[in-house]
């Protein structure tokens, strides 16, 4: 368990994390007419799904102090959001009949200059569908997605745990976990649709230019739960002090 | 002994529940045009395809499928403590919220219908009664199905499994997560195969052709009644594996007890590695089996 002070410092930290994800999870919602690179629907509603699958991961392990919990938090994000890119990758390989392609990379408008892959040497230019910027997802963006769930669930995980910890000395521990799993993804679904006013409605990850506008999510992110931390902490306070339960 | 085949029991249900919960949330969506791809019946009277299709996406698929679940699974869980906790009490139940929740879902359904045919009235797309009244019940089936499947998965995952948090807000996670799974795989089948089967195989959906959607079908019209009976053939079953292998693979992970409190972090961990060389294998051959895009 922590003091309440580091529970409110890890809701903020955990915020921040969430919101600063979404910039590393390769999606687009143009994506569904495999038109550009990207899973297919937006970037905010895919980043809430992959670390709410988390925080479900890392509700088991609720009991096994804090590490656990935001280790089990990450790779079940991960977990999700590999498995979906994989079946979406599937969809596009036997379901469409298109390659995945990166279209920013194809183009040379990625952050790394070239038109080829960096992990797999890959060359992207001529495989995008013409009229399209790309479609599925290749494996640059896979790994990016991965270290964006990974940071994401992390997030999610952290403040579960911290509001877990703030609520557990007055009500029941299956009460302060299931206060904690709703509180862990109201903070989530806020922060991960912030990045939305950056990134509108598709990024390619870390391989996307609108990564240099990060700090505009951090800024907005921190702001917003730090807010958030503060109304959680002062409702918590109120509960053990017995002016309100 | 007992807690092992109740781990046992859980791990296979939920597995077979999420899969089949899957490819009913995806055919549901693509019967209402719920996801992404509603764009592109929306666009499509804007350049002169008067079309048939049920047109209900109220929300993104994530917030709206978690609403169904959410709200099956609290009447549900409401009734399970006035029944009794017994499995069949719990199928009663969850039978009788999903039917609650399916009437929430036909009256979003046919007001959102409406409300975005009357949008397009400049266009002129005519407000057909039978491209609402026809697809409204099989699209309420499936609606119905995977808040069913959802419901029961959240006490399978509850009691089963022994997941701490409660069952309303399990089913509203997994109805987030399902709902995030169904609108990035099974909807690319829709929006750019499905809707699109007159241009030819084998290429994305260019932005300048985006609404020219095929609104005839083998007799006359083609209406959302046809749309599940060809995307469940394959976005349905890729879905439903999708969100089967997720919820599978994660219970799986927790049969295991070689590490202590690390051991479902270090089996969901080799899995992650495993899925990224399938994904780069899958990459190779489809580079190879499809290659560039050539001139003519």
């Amino acid at each position: 368990m922590v003091d309440p002070l580091t529970a409110t410092i890890m809701i903020i930290a955990g915020g921040v994390l969430v919101g600063v994800c979404v910039h590393f999870i390769p999606a687009s919602a143009t994506g569904a007419m495999a038109a550009a690179t990207g899973i297919a629907t937006g970037p905010s509603m895919l980043s809430a799904g992959a670390g709410l699958a988390g925080i479900y991961a890392a509700a088991y392990s609720i009991d096994s102090g804090l590490a656990p919990v935001i280790v089990s938090g990450a790779v079940g994000s991960a977990l999700m959001l590999l498995i979906t890119i994989l079946c979406g990758n599937i969809m596009l390989a036997f379901g469409i009949g298109a390659p995945p392609v990166s279209g920013q990379t194809a183009s040379g408008k990625s952050t790394f200059s070239g038109t080829k892959d960096i992990i797999t040497g890959f060359e992207q230019e001529g495989y995008a569908s013409p009229g399209t910027d790309g479609h599925g997802m290749p494996f640059q963006t896979a790994v990016s997605g991965t270290i964006g769930a990974l940071m994401g669930g992390a997030g999610g995980a952290l403040v579960f745990y911290a509001v877990y910890s703030m609520t557990l000395p007055e009500i029941a521990t299956e009460n302060a976990v299931t206060l904690a799993g709703i509180v862990a993804a109201g903070v989530f679904l806020i922060n991960s649709v912030l990045p939305a006013y950056v990134l509108v409605g598709k990024t390619e990850g870390v391989f996307d230019m609108k990564i240099r506008s990060i700090h505009r999510t951090f800024i907005s992110c921190l702001v917003t739960s730090s807010i958030v931390a503060c109304v959680i902490y002062a409702v918590c306070e109120l509960a053990v002090s017995g002016v309100m339960v | 002994m007992a807690a092992i085949i109740s781990l046992l029991l859980g791990t296979a249900l939920a597995g077979l529940l999420a899969f089949l919960a899957g490819i009913f949330e995806d055919s549901e969506s693509n019967a209402g045009s719920a996801s992404n791809p509603n764009s592109q019946v929306q666009l499509a009277p804007q350049i002169g395809n008067r079309h048939r299709y049920f047109n209900k996406a109220i929300s993104g698929e994530p917030p709206a499928n978690a609403l169904w679940a959410t709200t099956a699974a609290t009447i549900a869980y409401l009734l399970t403590a006035h029944f009794g906790g017994d499995a069949f009490a719990v199928l009663i139940a969850s039978i009788i919220g999903a039917a609650a929740s399916t009437l929430l879902l036909c009256a979003y359904g046919v007001l959102s219908h409406i409300s975005r045919i009357a949008s397009m009235k400049n266009f002129e797309q005519t407000m057909y009664w039978d491209s609402l009244l026809t697809p409204l019940p099989l699209d309420a089936a499936f609606g119905f199905l995977t808040a069913l499947m959802l419901t029961l998965l959240a006490f399978a995952a509850h009691s089963l499994l022994g997941n701490p948090f409660s069952v309303p807000l399990l089913a509203f996670f997994f109805g987030i997560t399902i709902g995030a799974i169904g609108s990035s795989t099974g909807d690319i089948y829709y929006g750019a195969e499905r809707l699109y089967q007159h241009y030819i195989f084998g290429s994305g959906i260019p932005i300048s052709v985006q609404g020219d959607i095929d609104v005839k079908g083998e007799y006359g019209y083609r209406n959302s009644v046809d749309t599940p009976y060809f995307t469940m053939r394959f976005g349905g079953l890729v879905t439903g594996l999708a969100f089967g292998m997720l919820i599978f693979l994660d219970a799986w992970s927790r049969l295991f007890t070689f590490a202590g409190v690390w051991t479902s972090v270090i089996v969901v961990s080799v899995l992650v590695l495993i899925i990224l060389i399938f994904i780069y294998l899958l990459e190779v051959y489809a580079r190879k089996r499809y290659g560039r895009y050539t001139e003519d």
